[in-house]
């Protein structure tokens, strides 16, 4: 690092050196990066604290245009419809706390029981040792493949048919109990677990119930963490399924529910200053999410086994 | 042993998959209850009682119908659902809803829609029962009620409002150009030389120099400000707010008759030529180009001061009129060669379901909806036009006291220079074909003759 | 690396050679359930439409092989070939580089979990949401980006619109996307391997630049193999960032395979030939995804 270099002038410092002219380099980039990935949410915050009516009148202004919180107002349904009407949006009766709590349901339980059981698979197709195990795992990996025309309209099918329209479990079933991804995810983790531990373990006599509680997952903490959060991520934003199925004051998500901020009409605009409002309200929750748990992805290297 | 238990498996599997095929299977295709109503038998509506649901797509529109629904229910006893989903989400929602047994009982239909709905049984002919409760059709604006009469010569919606055409303009940017206000109702156009259209269009247009369209010098490269927008891309097979308000001064029909043609007249030199001058309008840089709108919201461009004037429609009123910093006006379209104006008429209705299972209710609800009752209510909203006319001048009267004069919308009606939206079979299967074609022809990626080829696949369709 | 192999190699003598088959059935039990419900009997329902005429109301009339025989002179269906491939390359292409340099610099750079954070930022939100964002900032008259290039004195870009430009702007919109949420793939796969290879690596005097080609990129085949297979088909599924913003046009510039699919299959009601596209892309990624799983050898692992 620079501030490492000091007057000697062996070989091992002028690398050092040579070393840190990179490391200006790669924060340069990722400088870059960093503006890339924010600035639009910048904009975002710039065009949520405007009003919608008056954004077109100054497009490119960086400052929010006609300041003024009411598209937050908007958004945590403290305005009234005549209000949100009159600053260019819609969006009455945002009932922001119950859809909160919907989300929270919706997007957690699919999390644990996708993960969990996702990670019993994997393991299956990772380490035990069947006939057949690569052929089904192709065929597990097939549904990575399958176009979401042709499971949107028989899934919704099956679960008006078993009476679970409007229900948790009807939204949270196609996807708790796996998705290709999650398995093919975590397999990929769990072949690159040392045998070694397993092995000790295995000639302890331990079973693979045990192997699997005892060893498997606590070594394969930052996979699971990470897999966790991408699942709850996916499954907090997801809009088409949950409209679909949980459209019901109960069970309504907050992305559905703040889908009121689009376009209503064929040609019309959005609520702009609403829609960006509902996006950022709705993405804080994963935010703290995220930083909850992020130390565990980036701490829990040592189940390489070699501590 | 291994042998064994995998079999085992097998079977377990193979159960689980029949389970859930018979499952998906049953109630999949669910056939429209044909017990009443089926074909335009009547359902007596006097004893509607119950729950029934109501979709529509306008959230903007829901409070009046709202308050519909809380009289209605003073009135018969009958509780309404009100729904509301975003255009798109809204027909994923309906045809879903048709598979799954799960629509709506009542709901807004749109024209383009409804030709299909009928061809798969998914609508309930209203005739018979509204015989039966003696409902006046011929109360509506003219013509809006023989659009929703199908092919078979039955009823499938009631109106409940209609739209047409007009131009909208920025006052600042009229003014700063010299011209009266009034001149812009006295426009005329030709599709040869655009006429004193073209030459408004071209006057209003100022490149980044501050040079206008008409003037020597004018950079068409760099336009600050379009003397004429263009809504959202070239309008595909009907142009409704892009084109289609020159074309029907030409004399040129969409289709050999309306509603239910069978041939389209897309190879028409009326039509060829009105393209090619709306083509030639971008190309000098009065219009932007088909790339430049595509997907856009025309009114978002218009709120930001860069169009002078554009064709929009009636349900963007408050839309245009509610832009901070703009003053918006409304003039009619300019007359065409045919001596008057023209605009498309498009209408909505209230359909039943035909698989609903309380259609006394949903029919009295249509009858309700349909009524000046309902209609009065969402005229003094002031959002839409209702089809009735004595609401549809309630809709004016709350326009004029937010202090916009609608009548360049309602000049078509009075003076009976609307055209009906086509309506045909196949009409999304077209829009498939047309839309790319004209964009063609629009971006120059085509001659305009290569909407010939088009045409003919557009009534290969009709012909098996 | 060789004698970590040759070391698995002797263990696996040692081990016990029974078959696990009656656990693992145990264990794959739950998601095979949901894999047959859910995905491999809606996807057999639609194998069997692409072979009808149907339109999701009706009831489907068996016609052989014509929608396939159709598709294969349907210009449209090789036009929206060619303009998925084309923002496939372009995606994959981005997305994997920035995603390694990013997740590298995650792991050499510095420990910032603020600055991962912001990374994943943009994939916090839904794709419908990034299209409009960008839609808007991108816009040919009131966008912020065509503002500047004007200030700069250029010509404006229809960036959604144009030829040239339609595609790898839809691209870049996905890249912004998911370069984060990639990057954080590849983060977790550089977490499994372990601290010594890396010290070992510094030992013998290895550059960083030497260590990456010659340790942490062949480490990370497992994981990065994964990554590909997983971006290439969803990136073959661009859907969202179309429907929201070009619908496929103007002409057919934007007219991805899947958009093209939803078109016809629920657009035109004409749900047995877009079952039939289903199908052709189905069998096209499954080739695909064999061939990279075997190329990238995904079911080993040079560790362990």
């Amino acid at each position: 690092m620079a501030n490492h270099a000091d007057t000697s002038t062996d070989a091992p410092v002028r690398k050092r050196k040579k070393m840190s002219a990179g490391r200006i380099l790669a924060w340069a980039v990722m400088i870059a990066f960093l503006i890339l990935s924010l600035f639009p949410f910048y904009w975002m915050l710039r065009t949520a604290l405007s009003t919608s009516r008056s954004l077109s009148s100054d497009p490119s202004s960086l400052l929010p245009v006609d300041f003024t919180f009411g598209a937050f107002e908007r958004v945590l349904g403290l305005a009234t419809q005549e209000e949100a009407i009159a600053e260019g949006g819609s969006g009455a009766s945002v009932n922001f706390w119950l859809y909160l709590r919907n989300s929270v349901i919706y997007a957690g339980a699919v999390t644990l029981g996708q993960v969990f059981f996702s990670a019993m698979a994997a393991y299956a197709f990772a380490r035990l040792r069947w006939p057949g195990r690569n052929l089904v795992f192709g065929i597990f990996l097939g549904a990575l493949l399958v176009p979401p025309i042709f499971t949107s309209l028989p899934n919704f099918l099956l679960i008006k048919n078993l009476g679970l329209l409007n229900t948790f479990p009807g939204m949270i079933l196609p996807t708790f109990l796996m998705t290709p991804f999650a398995i093919f995810f975590l397999r990929q983790f769990f072949l690159g677990i040392n045998r070694e531990i397993e092995e000790s373990a295995s000639l302890d006599g331990a079973g693979p119930w045990r192997t699997f509680f005892k060893i498997i997952l606590p070594m394969s903490t930052a996979p699971i963490t990470t897999l966790g959060i991408l699942t709850f991520i996916t499954t907090w934003n997801d809009y088409f399924w949950p409209l679909l199925v949980g459209n019901s004051e109960g069970t309504k998500v907050l992305t559905v529910a703040l889908g009121v901020f689009r376009s209503q009409t064929p040609a019309g605009s959005p609520d702009w200053a609403g829609l960006m409002a509902a996006t950022l309200v709705a993405a804080v929750p994963v935010l703290i999410l995220f930083f909850m748990f992020a130390r565990k992805i980036i701490d829990s290297i040592g189940y390489s086994g070699s501590k | 042993m291994a042998t064994f238990n995998f079999r085992k498996a097998g079977t377990a599997l193979a159960a689980v998959t029949a389970l859930s095929l018979t499952l998906t299977a049953c109630g999949g295709e669910s056939e429209p209850a044909a017990t009443n109503g089926g074909d335009g038998e009547a359902v007596d509506t006097s004893a509607a009682s119950g729950q029934i649901d109501y979709w529509l797509w306008d959230n903007n529109q829901k409070p009046a119908y709202e308050q519909c629904a809380a009289d209605f229910q003073e009135e018969t006893g009958v509780s309404v659902t009100i729904t509301q989903y975003a255009w798109d989400d809204y027909w994923s929602g309906i045809t879903n809803g048709f598979v799954a047994g799960t629509a709506p009982d009542v709901f807004t239909n749109h024209l383009s829609r409804y030709p299909e709905f009928v061809t798969q049984g998914q609508l309930m002919a209203l005739d018979a029962t509204l015989e039966a409760d003696g409902v006046d059709v011929d109360g509506y604006q003219e013509g809006l009620a023989d659009l929703w009469v199908g092919q078979d010569g039955l009823r499938y919606g009631l109106p409940k409002d209609f739209d047409t055409v007009a131009i909208f303009y920025n006052k600042a940017l009229i003014e700063e150009a010299g011209v009266d206000e009034a001149d812009l109702a006295a426009l005329e156009w030709n599709p040869e030389d655009g006429g004193t259209y073209e030459e408004m269009i071209a006057h209003l247009t100022i490149d980044n120099n501050g040079v206008r369209g008409d003037e020597p010098g004018f950079d068409k490269t760099k336009v600050a400000v379009y003397g004429l927008g263009l809504d959202g891309g070239s309008g595909g097979g009907n142009g409704q707010t892009q084109w289609s308000m020159y074309s029907g001064t030409t004399g040129w029909t969409v289709t050999d008759k309306n509603p239910w043609g069978t041939k389209y007249n897309y190879d028409a030199a009326e039509f060829k030529d009105t393209i090619s001058w709306m083509a030639s309008l971008a190309e000098k840089g009065y219009m932007p180009t088909v790339e430049a709108v595509t997907g856009q919201s025309s009114g978002d461009i218009f709120g930001a001061g860069k169009y002078a004037m554009i064709t929009n429609g009636s349900w963007m009123i408050n839309q245009m009129f509610g832009y901070t910093g703009i003053e918006t006006g409304l003039a009619p379209t300019p007359v065409g060669p045919s001596g008057e104006r023209a605009s498309m008429y498009n209408g909505l209705a209230d359909s039943v379901w035909a698989g609903s299972d309380n259609k006394a209710a949903a029919v009295k609800w249509v009858e309700y909806l349909g009524s000046a009752a309902c209609q009065d209510i969402v005229g003094e909203a002031g959002v839409v036009f209702p089809a009735i006319p004595s609401a549809t001048e309630k809709a004016q009267a709350a326009f004029a006291d937010r202090g916009i004069d609608v009548e360049p919308f309602l000049v078509h009606v009075n003076e009976g220079t609307t055209f009906l939206f086509p309506i045909t079979d196949y009409a999304s299967q077209i829009n498939g074909i047309m839309q790319p074609a004209v964009d063609a022809v629009f971006t120059g990626q085509a001659d305009v003759d290569s909407l010939d080829a088009a045409n003919e696949q557009v009534n290969a369709l009709f012909n098996g | 690396m060789v004698s970590t192999r040759t070391l698995e190699h002797s263990l696996d003598t040692n081990r016990k050679r029974t078959s696990d088959l009656r656990t693992a059935l145990l264990f794959i039990a739950p998601a095979a359930i949901g894999f047959v419900v859910f995905y491999l009997v809606p996807a057999v329902r639609g194998v069997y439409f692409s072979f009808t005429r149907y339109n999701i109301l009706g009831t489907p009339t068996w016609i052989g092989t014509e929608n396939f025989e159709k598709i294969a002179v349907d210009p449209l269906f090789w036009n929206a070939m060619w303009v998925t491939v084309g923002y496939v390359l372009l995606n994959i292409g981005f997305q994997t580089v920035i995603a390694i340099v990013l997740a590298v610099m995650m792991q050499r750079l510095t420990k910032s979990i603020a600055l991962r954070g912001a990374l994943l930022l943009p994939w916090l939100i839904s794709n419908v949401i990034a299209a409009m964002l960008w839609f808007w900032l991108l816009d040919y008259q009131i966008g912020l980006f065509n503002q500047v290039i004007e200030w700069m004195g250029a010509s404006k870009i229809a960036f959604f619109a144009d030829e040239t430009w339609a595609i790898p702007t839809i691209a870049f919109v996905n890249v912004w996307r998911h370069m984060g949420y990639t990057a954080l793939l590849v983060f977790a796969g550089l977490q499994t391997i372990p601290k010594y290879i890396y010290e070992a690596a510094s030992i013998d005097g290895a550059s960083e630049w030497t260590s990456f080609w010659k340790m942490t990129l062949p480490l990370l085949r497992p994981v990065l193999a994964m990554i590909l297979v997983i971006t290439v088909t969803g990136s073959f599924q661009v859907f969202d960032t179309v429907a929201v913003t070009t619908r496929g046009g103007p002409v057919n510039v934007t007219r991805v395979m899947q958009y093209y699919i939803y078109q016809k299959a629920f657009g035109e009601g004409q749900f047995g030939y877009g079952s039939a596209l289903a199908v052709i892309l189905f069998i096209i990624l499954a080739v695909l995804a064999a061939i990279q799983l075997r190329m990238l050898r995904a079911g080993e692992s040079d560790l362990a």
